[in-house]
């Protein structure tokens, strides 16, 4: 069975170390790349980001997107997302702390795959992540993608 | 005919009283005229006629002595020539006709001696006249004379003042209308501007004004009028302009505020939340992590760390909502109560262990409103009444409903703590608590919220309470027309 990597895009550091601790508590085996911000996001997906290569993008499981990011927020890399034929299928579930109406209803219509508030109580938090990573890294399936076909 | 009189137009008025006037003059003095000259004519008739029975009376009374036929006949002739004379009958002392002058058709001399009738009878005038010699009668003169003359004579005079009354008649006609043009036309000049004022709403529209004469005055009066008017109007519509443009101003002012507030509580809610989570999960990772390096005291300022912040979580929540319930537009909509009330039961089932013995829901309560923010509201209230009932032994909840005027009163009631009337003042106010938060948790936002959803749909709240024994709060929302 091929591994995963999770792809968390969340800028405040000390939710990067939460998720993460959370997420490999989660899923041990599953690497978890992190990025700070929007930018560094689609610089990873479309850009010359030395950590991206085609094997990297087709390994990704999951990605987790925080809605409020800086220079571009985490709703426009989910629209770059959706509009690139390269990253289409990628299975994107957003992230926030508010529980604010109209975000939850753009990120549908922009194609989010799931929508999550995060609990200020941690071990909801972490019960959430656990759900999270089980669902998307063994339960569900991505398509070994499209362009660049995969080494295996 | 005249009880329309006043809604005649003043020109047809004005024409109808002159030629009403005018001709009733002019046929009274026709009328009298004709009386009179009917009663000279007759007099003058009677006079001449007189004299000529005189004259012929003398002729003719010796040759009636004398029973000279002849001679009377050649007198009576003479007559023939006066065209008035319709007959001419001679008489001797017996009564019988001696001679006589009969007009083609007429009838036979009348006899003397029966009651014989004089003067005007009929189309005819009757004279007898006693023929006299040396003051001895010696026989009777009759005659008899048809008007005709006379009727020729008035009908010519009658078609002669009809013809001079029709002239007259005209001329005033004539100068009537002349008149009116005088009087009545600059009147109707202005009652016509008037009307094309009052049609069009167009003030700058002026009645033309000529003569300084009492017209002429009431025109330029009625322009200097206008004239006022449409200072007036422009100076409204001048301030409503300027008020528009401030509500406008207000308006954007207002707006921009709100997208501030809008703006202000999505990063509340975004930013506040998230030194919190970091907060209460650090202290759940230093928990976990470092058990072995903390003491008892340790992990319990740990739990304290972490519950204040699911406190503060909860307030920020009750903040955000409060915030959303004010600001948010609201819709309207019929909603069935009951049913939401049922899914909120339900939902405080789901989250609470031991419900209440007794939860009692009237059926078929509807109202009208945003349903989320009453759902907000009756979620609060219900909460409440759990929430204070919670530590009787046998709790019991009961919403209910009445028509109350032009209002439904739905109450909601418990069984449960209640609350010191003394401090009802307190009760709508955010963050004000009457219960320590050992006794019951609560942020003191919730009845603040359900407070301003209530005046959000024009309605009120009220709560009565005895502690230990309960509190009642009655919600009173309006009623539409078309909901009963």
């Amino acid at each position: 069975m091929d591994i995963h990597s999770i792809l968390v895009v969340e800028d405040n550091p000390d939710d990067q170390v939460l998720a993460v601790r959370a997420l490999n508590s989660a899923s041990e085996n599953s690497p978890v790349i992190v990025l700070e911000d929007g930018q560094q996001a689609l610089d990873f997906l479309f850009g010359d980001d030395a950590r991206c290569s085609s094997s990297n993008l087709n390994s990704i499981g999951v990605v987790l997107l925080d809605v409020k990011l800086p220079k571009v927020s985490g709703l426009e890399v989910l629209k770059s997302i959706r509009s690139s034929p390269l990253t289409d299928w990628l299975p994107v579930v957003m992230l926030t702390s508010s529980d604010e109406p109209a975000d939850l209803l753009e990120a549908y219509r922009l194609g989010a795959n799931s929508f999550i508030t995060k609990q200020i109580n941690y071990r909801e938090f972490t019960e959430q992540m656990t759900l999270l990573a089980r669902y998307w890294l063994h339960v569900n399936k991505v398509p070994k993608t499209g362009s660049v076909p995969s080494s295996g | 005919m005249m009880r329309g009189w006043r809604y005649w137009r003043l020109k047809t008025k004005l024409l109808f009283l002159t030629l009403f006037v005018s001709t009733l003059g002019i046929a009274l003095v026709c009328a009298s005229l004709i009386f009179v000259e009917n009663r000279n004519y007759k007099k003058q008739l009677e006079s001449e006629l007189h004299v000529i029975a005189g004259i012929l009376a003398e002729q003719s009374a010796a040759a009636l002595v004398f029973e000279d036929n002849e001679q009377l006949t050649s007198i009576v002739s003479s007559l023939e020539r006066i065209n008035t004379i319709q007959q001419a009958c001679v008489y001797n002392e017996q009564g019988n006709v001696m001679t006589s002058l009969v007009a083609i058709d007429e009838q036979p001399c009348p006899s003397v001696d029966q009651h014989l009738e004089v003067g005007f009878i009929d189309d005819v005038y009757r004279l007898l006249m006693p023929v006299t010699l040396d003051s001895e009668t010696v026989g009777r003169l009759f005659l008899s004379s048809h008007l005709e003359v006379l009727r020729g004579h008035i009908r010519t005079f009658v078609w002669v003042a009809i013809g001079i009354g029709s002239a007259i008649l005209l001329a005033l006609v004539f100068l009537a209308l002349r008149l009116q043009r005088i009087v009545s036309g600059p009147i109707l000049t202005l009652s016509a501007t008037a009307e094309r004022i009052a049609m069009n709403h167009d003030y700058s529209i002026r009645a033309p004004v000529s003569g300084t004469d009492e017209l002429g005055r009431l025109g330029s009066t009625f322009n200097e009028m206008i004239g006022t008017i449409q200072q007036q109007n422009f100076r409204i519509l001048e301030s409503r302009d300027n008020l528009e443009r401030v509500v406008d101003a207000r308006t954007s002012e207002l707006s921009m505020a709100n997208r501030e507030l809008e703006a202000f509580s999505y990063s509340v809610s975004h930013d506040l939340r998230q030194p919190l989570r970091a907060i209460e999960g650090f202290a759940q990772a230093l928990e976990e992590d470092c058990a072995e390096q903390l003491d008892d005291t340790g992990k319990d300022y740990l739990r304290r760390i972490r519950a204040a912040s699911v406190r503060m979580a909860s307030l920020i929540d009750g903040l955000l909502i409060l915030s959303r319930v004010s600001r948010q537009p609201m819709e309207n909509h019929p909603i069935d109560l009951s049913q939401v009330l049922r899914e909120i039961t339900d939902e405080l089932k789901d989250i609470n262990d031991h419900p209440p013995s007794e939860i009692h829901i009237q059926q078929g309560i509807q109202v009208v409103g945003d349903s989320r923010m009453l759902r907000i509201a009756f979620q609060n209230l219900l909460g409440n009444a759990w929430k204070y009932s919670s530590r009787e032994e046998k709790r019991v909840i009961e919403v209910s409903a009445r028509p109350e005027g032009r209002t439904i009163a739905i109450e909601i009631r418990d069984n449960g703590v209640g609350f010191d009337m003394r401090y009802i003042d307190k009760l709508f106010v955010a963050f004000n608590r009457l219960h320590t938060p050992s006794e019951f948790g609560g942020t003191g936002i919730g009845l603040a919220t359900v407070y301003r959803v209530i005046r959000r749909h024009h309605g009120t709240i009220s709560a009565t309470s005895e502690v230990g024994k309960g509190a009642s709060f009655v919600v009173k929302l309006p009623v539409f027309a078309d909901q009963r």
